[in-house]
């Protein structure tokens, strides 16, 4: 099946029911074999990876055979991996190599970065990491920023990276970090990577742009790396007090459910996340986890 | 004895086609050596960079006498003495890029030029004299006419940024064509000569224009006559020059010299050759139509190049009044600062550091976010063509540490990283008038996401304004902690307020300055 298909029936099987007309009922129970969320805990990344895609049907669900494939990690800082502040590159790897295995023609990775390219690349391990595992690791290219008309409720139109435009199938893998605009940032402020032109102007009004890019990209699949997160002095860290080990991953099809989760991480909830909020009731996704189905499970 | 003579051990090959080869591989070397002087991402560059420079002796000496240091990586400088002292200015006829790069452009005229004239020739002689004069009182101007600085200079901050434009603009135009075929060319031009030889963003340098144009005009002046830099210009040939003053490799001519002159139309020296201004080159040995030409150990003619009296004191004088002269504005090197002086982490104290910079533009070409400048006048004439920051362009990398690495004269020390992100070169402040969160009523404090200082230095206080129809807006307003600030220069760099931005770097609170400071 291609993306656009697949988004429909993962939207309305994280909705729980089943609208007449766009599922066949087969189909929904298939859907609703699997959770909405897994959480995994573990002391290997690559292992709860592993287990937390597995536990969602497999990353066949996600990709299918022949697929081009963006996986988009944060890549965003010139920090080791040890400071969080961007994904771990064991977890980047072992999402690269799930797709690959699940018959994915090409996966590309790539994010634009805040610091020097190189050195982001380099310093957070994710470029070596993600080039061993198979992926084909590529530095932004201005001009492949393509106007994108969005009509959403405050961006009208963006630059875009055409990559993501034009891939099958998108895996979000942020890193969940406290952030002084967003509050909190994990996967739906992580597709700010994917954004060319003064990016930075969407803090103006934050929440209403990152439902508005979110809902433009719909990643298959979000993957929040939570193995080691940032408490204080997000988004970056810098001091080891800053950086708390959690060892868990949280991965969903539904990137608000998925934020949502991540909230509780910091003592929050979906609801004190303004974008969250928004996503729900724009329909975006369900942020109201008592009605999901979650795996929450410890290796 | 014959050493290189026809038929001597390498009378196979001829020896313009080795040091033709020779010219070749050092030029090579040298344009990739350039090349690596950037970041690949990694803390340490991979080559010696610049180690050209660290093999210069008029840089060696010239530091010697304004900062009465011996930088020990330019004690390689005494290698290329010893040389020249032996077989002489070999370095001007084989080794140089630049005199390579004059060759070069001079086989493009078939004129051999004029006679040299002799009273031309010790014009060279007096710009070494100057320039070594104003460096014993502490000026630092040789690195402006040092033939190595010049050339890192005019590559780094106008010939590449051009060579890179015109590669990238090619590539830009086959990209819009929409065309597969020409996309595809672009993309994989993109790919493979990025971060190679094609710069991995494009370099962007005030003054590329001015530095292009001198530039190109010495390479232009070998269309008046050959080598026209090495024979009146060069204050390192000069140099050179008094150096070979008593090599051992000598030219001889043999009984079968008819007067013919022919040698004398090619010859660097001019009329009569002169031990000092020979470059080796060997031309007049192929050339001379009896053979009568060999270059060995034994026998040998000289020639000297006589300096007017006069004109040497003139020269003293000028370059010991040099100094002085630049420094009677006020400037940092006087106590006064420059708020836009922002100086790259490391650097000595201002006096010290115009004693020891040689304006060579490694540093410039190094710096990864392309931040460092060329300085006009913030830092005094005198200054010219030192590096300073500019935010506006590209900020500091917090945990880089590559213009120390590659400063030849340890203007720039070099610093560890947990040295480094300690060291402050100036400190934000913010402009309320402009600043969205004060000025409009909107939320934003780019500048504190993207502070890299652990704590940020820039904290934020949640306060609740009005809006124009009176309406409350709670948003958060960023302050500046001056004692955490380490001036990198990011803020500025990613304010949103496009042009003039809400926050910028001033040089006060420079850690290498300890008057320049605002807090007690």
């Amino acid at each position: 099946m291609n993306r656009r298909d697949f988004l429909k029936k993962t939207a309305l099987a994280g909705a729980g029911l089943a609208l007449p007309g766009s599922l066949t009922f087969v189909e929904c129970l298939r859907a609703a074999q699997w959770p909405d969320l897994a959480v995994v805990r573990g002391v290997s990344p690559g292992d709860i990876t592993r287990e937390a895609v597995g536990i969602l049907g497999g990353m066949g669900r996600f990709v299918s055979r022949g697929d081009v494939v963006v996986v988009k990690p944060n890549i965003g800082w010139d920090r080791p991996p040890d400071m969080a502040a961007n994904t771990n590159p064991e977890v980047v790897a072992a999402v690269v190599r799930m797709c690959l295995d699940a018959g994915a023609r090409r996966v590309k990775v790539f994010d634009h970065t805040v610091n020097d390219p190189r050195r982001c690349y380099r310093q957070s391990g994710i470029g070596a990491a993600a080039r061993r595992a198979g992926a084909e690791v590529s530095y932004i290219n201005k001009r492949r920023f393509v106007p994108v008309k969005i009509d959403g409720i405050t961006l009208k139109e963006w630059p875009l990276y055409r990559d993501i435009l034009e891939a099958d199938s998108i895996i979000n893998v942020p890193v969940a970090k406290t952030h002084g605009t967003s509050r909190l940032t994990m996967g739906m402020k992580n597709l700010m990577g994917v954004m060319g032109g003064w990016r930075f102007r969407i803090h103006q009004r934050i929440d209403e742009s990152l439902v508005d890019i979110a809902g433009a990209i719909r990643p298959s699949l979000t993957l929040i790396d939570a193995v080691r997160i940032i408490v204080s002095n997000g988004p970056q860290g810098g001091r080891p007090g800053d950086v708390k080990r959690l060892d868990t991953v949280i991965a969903g099809a539904d990137q608000v459910a998925v934020d949502a989760y991540g909230a509780t991480l910091f003592g929050l909830t979906g609801r004190d996340l303004g974008y969250v909020r928004l996503g729900h009731e724009t329909g975006l996704g369900n942020m109201d986890l008592s009605r999901l189905a979650i795996r929450d499970i410890r290796l | 004895m014959d050493l290189i003579g026809r038929k001597g051990l390498l009378q196979k090959i001829p020896l313009t086609v080795l040091r033709r080869c020779t010219q070749g591989i050092f030029l090579l070397l040298f344009l990739f050596l350039f090349l690596q002087t950037q970041s690949q991402g990694g803390d340490r560059l991979g080559y010696p960079v610049k180690i050209f420079l660290d093999f210069d002796p008029l840089i060696f000496i010239s530091m010697l006498l304004s900062s009465h240091v011996i930088v020990t990586r330019l004690l390689l400088s005494l290698i290329l003495i010893a040389l020249t002292a032996l077989l002489g200015r070999v370095f001007c006829g084989w080794i140089c890029p630049l005199g390579t790069l004059h060759d070069m452009a001079g086989s493009f005229t078939t004129r051999q030029g004029r006679v040299v004239r002799e009273s031309r020739l010790r014009l060279k002689y007096y710009i070494l004299i100057v320039l070594l004069a104003s460096s014993l009182v502490g000026g630092q101007l040789t690195g402006i006419m040092d033939p190595i600085s010049l050339l890192i200079r005019s590559l780094a901050l106008g010939i590449y940024p051009l060579f890179n434009y015109v590669i990238d603009a090619t590539v830009h135009a086959l990209y819009q064509t929409e065309v597969e075929l020409f996309m595809g060319v672009s993309d994989f031009v993109h790919e493979r000569l990025k971060g190679g030889v094609m710069a991995f963003e494009q370099p962007l340098f005030r003054q590329g224009l001015l530095v292009s144009v001198i530039f190109v005009g010495i390479v232009a002046l070998n269309l008046v006559e050959r080598r026209f830099w090495c024979r009146y210009l060069c204050p390192l040939g000069a140099l050179l020059a008094v150096c070979s003053r008593y090599a051992l490799l000598k030219r001889s001519i043999s009984e079968g010299c008819t007067s013919c002159g022919t040698c004398d139309e090619i010859c660097t020296a001019g009329k009569d050759w002169k031990r000092e201004e020979c470059l080796a080159c060997l031309k007049c040995r192929d050339i001379c139509p009896e053979g009568a030409i060999t270059f060995g150990f034994s026998g040998g003619t000289d020639g000297t190049v006589n300096l007017r009296r006069r004109s040497v004191l003139a020269s003293i004088a000028a370059g010991i009044t040099s100094v002085p002269l630049l420094r009677i504005a006020p400037g940092s090197a006087s106590g006064t600062f420059h708020p836009a002086l922002i100086r790259p982490p490391g650097s000595l104290p201002e006096e010290e550091f115009l004693t020891r910079c040689i304006r060579c533009g490694e540093c410039m070409k190094v710096c990864l976010t392309n931040g460092l400048q060329p300085t006009l006048l913030e830092a005094g004439l005198e200054g010219m063509w030192t590096p300073l920051l500019v935010p506006r362009v590209g900020f500091c990398e917090y945990r880089c540490t590559l213009c120390g690495q590659v400063c030849p004269t340890g203007a720039i020390r070099r610093l560890f990283v947990e040295e480094k992100t300690a060291t402050k070169i100036g400190m934000a402040v913010i402009d309320p008038g402009r600043c969205l969160a004060y000025a409009h009523a909107t939320p934003c404090i780019v500048c504190e996401e993207v502070c890299p200082t652990a704590p940020k230095a820039i904290w934020t206080e949640t306060v609740s304004v009005r809006d124009r129809s009176g309406g409350e807006v709670i948003l958060k307003q960023p302050h500046v902690d001056p004692a955490a600030c380490v001036g990198c220069g990011i803020c500025e760099t990613m304010c949103p307020v496009a042009g003039k931005p809400a926050i910028y770097v001033i040089s006060t609170g420079e850690t290498r300055s300890p008057e320049n400071r605002l807090l007690l």
